[in-house]
């Protein structure tokens, strides 16, 4: 694979064979007369981990919404291993068709569900065509929470609003990597998590990327938990995806600069 | 929020033995409705013949708080229904008369045309159900006076033959129906369906989900607004059998019937411990409340207490019956 020291890569249109898993080329969108996206690129190798970092409200939860599907970008082209999508067909259940999960900020389970209904969220599988298979649920869960090497949630059948952050943010993760075969996309999953918490969840991505290959887009305001995962860390400022760094060869004080300024 | 909890567990109970005994409230209510009454007429209301009536009573009542329980639990509301009642049971007396005893099916077809109408105005329109479904009580009621042109239709047993008289249909079975043991027995067999339909179908889980939280079901590409007419059509079909219970007890189609009916379902639905935001609810507590609040209402009657004054009791226990259910650490926001 490419280990290109470009830092405005975007896309290369170079030598190499096989196509990046993920290609994402200009794309814009705007809401009314706010534009919230104004550039996005940037490409995602398998079993690779990148971050998206930027201020509050520069666009991070925007991309990435254009990118699983959410709503089509205003202009520009996603690709999946070099074939691009059509835009006219873009939706969240095509994309999840082909293996694209995300955990959103703030809205990745419904509160008043067991952690079954969560983790099973669009796919519950039928019996007899109008029930639930709550015993394969079941067993999916324990299995998935199981890989996930956690072993606190007891009772299945209470709603997750009983559960604790760290609990539910894994539920919500474990629906990502049941059914997110090529791509998990992660947003600011450990905002609202305290350190063990957050330990865990990087342990679960780590674990997951080694494990079964899966490549991860991870957006987060924690900038030595980004340091510590990422392969390579996209910086997004007013909309444009403005710079791109490797692991390791970026101080802090750099990212901070060029989170605020742009530059 | 938590601190909410905690003082009104009054220092001695847990807040997860409160929410256990929260769970209760539905049951120890009508429990303490039934020993008033008891105590205060004695067995002018503790008798068989008594009970016979609010058997009869309850049904019609429970049927439609079934409809709004279906709505309400996705954070909807359904006010149109005491009209769609009333449409139902005409469209299904005409469909008797032109069509014979099966034309009655007409009527739920009727319930659940009204209800998937709701449905689409509020999904495509994105109107909210509050107002989409006040203005088709509107329109539903007035449709109804136009088709009845203000009169009835009635069912007869046969025995005295109406001559000409076009707006009556000979039905003994449908009146009998309408009696006491078969009309709780139809009434209890609908309860049976509706509990697995909203406990154990994925439907009804959906339900819940929709209710809990719209947007996350919304985001991971969930169709919500095809599943909301579906809802509204559901609770059509509710209403629309409601209508037919009401023809065979009545005995008539009305341009009147279900006046105001939709507040009782809705308070029927609330005593049952639902919260009108939605994400949660409970098919046989519904049933308690619309047990509760018939028995209440009979039990006033019984021991003379006037009308208006009954009103005024009825009101003054829903409130009470929802400051004891619910459960303030879960809502955040009072609208
Ligand atoms: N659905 C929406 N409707 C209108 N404006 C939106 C919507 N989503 C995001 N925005 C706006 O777009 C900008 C970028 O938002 P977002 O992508 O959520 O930023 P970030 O995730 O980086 O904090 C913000 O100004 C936000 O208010
Ligand atoms: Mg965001």
């Amino acid at each position: 694979m490419s280990q290109g020291k470009q830092s405005f890569v975007v896309t290369d249109p170079d030598t190499h064979s096989n196509p990046p898993l993920l290609e994402v080329e200009n794309v814009s969108k705007s809401f009314g007369g706010v534009q919230a996206l104004r550039t996005g690129s940037f490409r995602l190798e398998k079993g690779e981990v990148i971050a998206v970092v930027g201020a509050n409200g520069a666009g991070k939860s925007t991309l990435i919404k254009t990118v699983a599907g959410v709503y089509p970008p205003d202009s520009g082209e996603i690709r999946i291993k070099g074939e691009p999508i059509d835009l006219n067909d873009h939706s969240v259940s095509r994309m999840r068709e082909r293996g694209i999960e995300v955990v959103y900020q703030d809205l990745a389970l419904v509160p008043n569900m067991s952690a079954p209904y969560n983790l099973f969220l669009g796919r519950t599988p039928r019996k007899w065509g109008i029930f639930a298979d709550n015993r394969s649920m079941r067993a999916k869960t324990r299995e998935v929470l199981d890989q996930l090497n956690v072993k606190t949630v007891q009772d299945l059948s209470r709603p997750i609003s009983d559960l604790s952050g760290g609990q539910q943010q894994s539920i919500a993760i474990g629906r990502a990597i049941a059914w997110g075969k090529e791509i998990v996309i992660l947003d600011e999953p450990t905002a609202a998590l305290g350190p063990n918490e957050t330990a865990e969840v990087e342990r679960m991505v780590e674990e997951v990327r080694d494990n079964h290959g899966t490549s991860f887009i991870l957006i987060s305001h924690n900038l030595e938990q980004v340091q510590r995962l990422a392969d390579r860390i996209i910086v997004i400022h007013h909309g444009v995806t403005s710079q791109e760094f490797e692991r390791g060869r970026v101080t802090a004080d750099r990212l901070v600069k060029a989170i605020t300024v742009g530059v | 929020m938590t601190d909410g909890s905690k003082t009104m567990a009054g220092g001695f109970l847990s807040p997860r033995q409160m929410e256990k005994l929260r769970d209760f409230v539905p049951f120890i209510a009508i429990a303490l409705v039934i020993l008033l009454f008891w105590s205060i007429s004695g067995d002018r209301f503790m008798s068989i013949r008594n009970w016979t009536f609010i058997a009869q009573q309850t049904p019609v009542l429970m049927l439609l708080a079934f409809a709004q329980l279906i709505v309400v639990t996705t954070g909807s509301i359904d006010i149109s229904i005491g009209s769609s009642l009333a449409f139902s049971a005409f469209v299904g007396a005409i469909g008797m008369l032109w069509f014979g005893d099966a034309g009655l099916l007409l009527g739920v077809v009727a319930g659940a045309f009204v209800g998937m109408v709701n449905g689409l105005v509020i999904s495509l329109l994105k109107i909210p159900s509050f107002v989409t479904t006040l203005a088709m009580l509107i329109i539903v009621r007035a449709l109804v006076i136009i088709i009845s042109d203000g009169t009835s239709i009635y069912m007869t047993d046969g025995s005295v033959s109406g001559g000409t008289n076009i707006s009556s249909v000979t039905a003994p079975w449908l009146l009998s129906m309408g009696k006491f043991p078969a009309i709780f027995i139809v009434a209890a067999v609908v309860a049976v369906f509706m509990w697995i339909f909203y406990e154990k179908t994925l439907f009804g889980q959906q339900l819940k989900a929709v209710g809990g939280n719209e947007k996350v079901l919304r985001l991971v590409g969930i169709n919500v607004t095809a599943f909301k007419i579906k809802v509204f059509a559901a609770a059509g079909v509710m209403v629309g059998i409601a209508a037919c219970v009401n023809l065979a007890r009545a005995g008539a189609a009305t341009p009147q019937a279900g006046l105001m009916i939709e507040l009782d379902a809705i308070a029927a639905v609330a005593l049952g411990g639902t919260p009108l935001t939605g994400g949660y609810g409970s098919v046989v507590k519904t049933i308690i409340g619309a047990l509760t609040l018939t028995v209440v209402r009979n039990g006033l009657t019984i021991a003379g207490v006037p009308p208006s004054w009954s009103q005024v009791a009825l009101g003054a226990l829903l409130i009470a019956a929802i400051a004891i259910s619910l459960n303030r650490s879960k809502v955040d926001v009072v609208k």
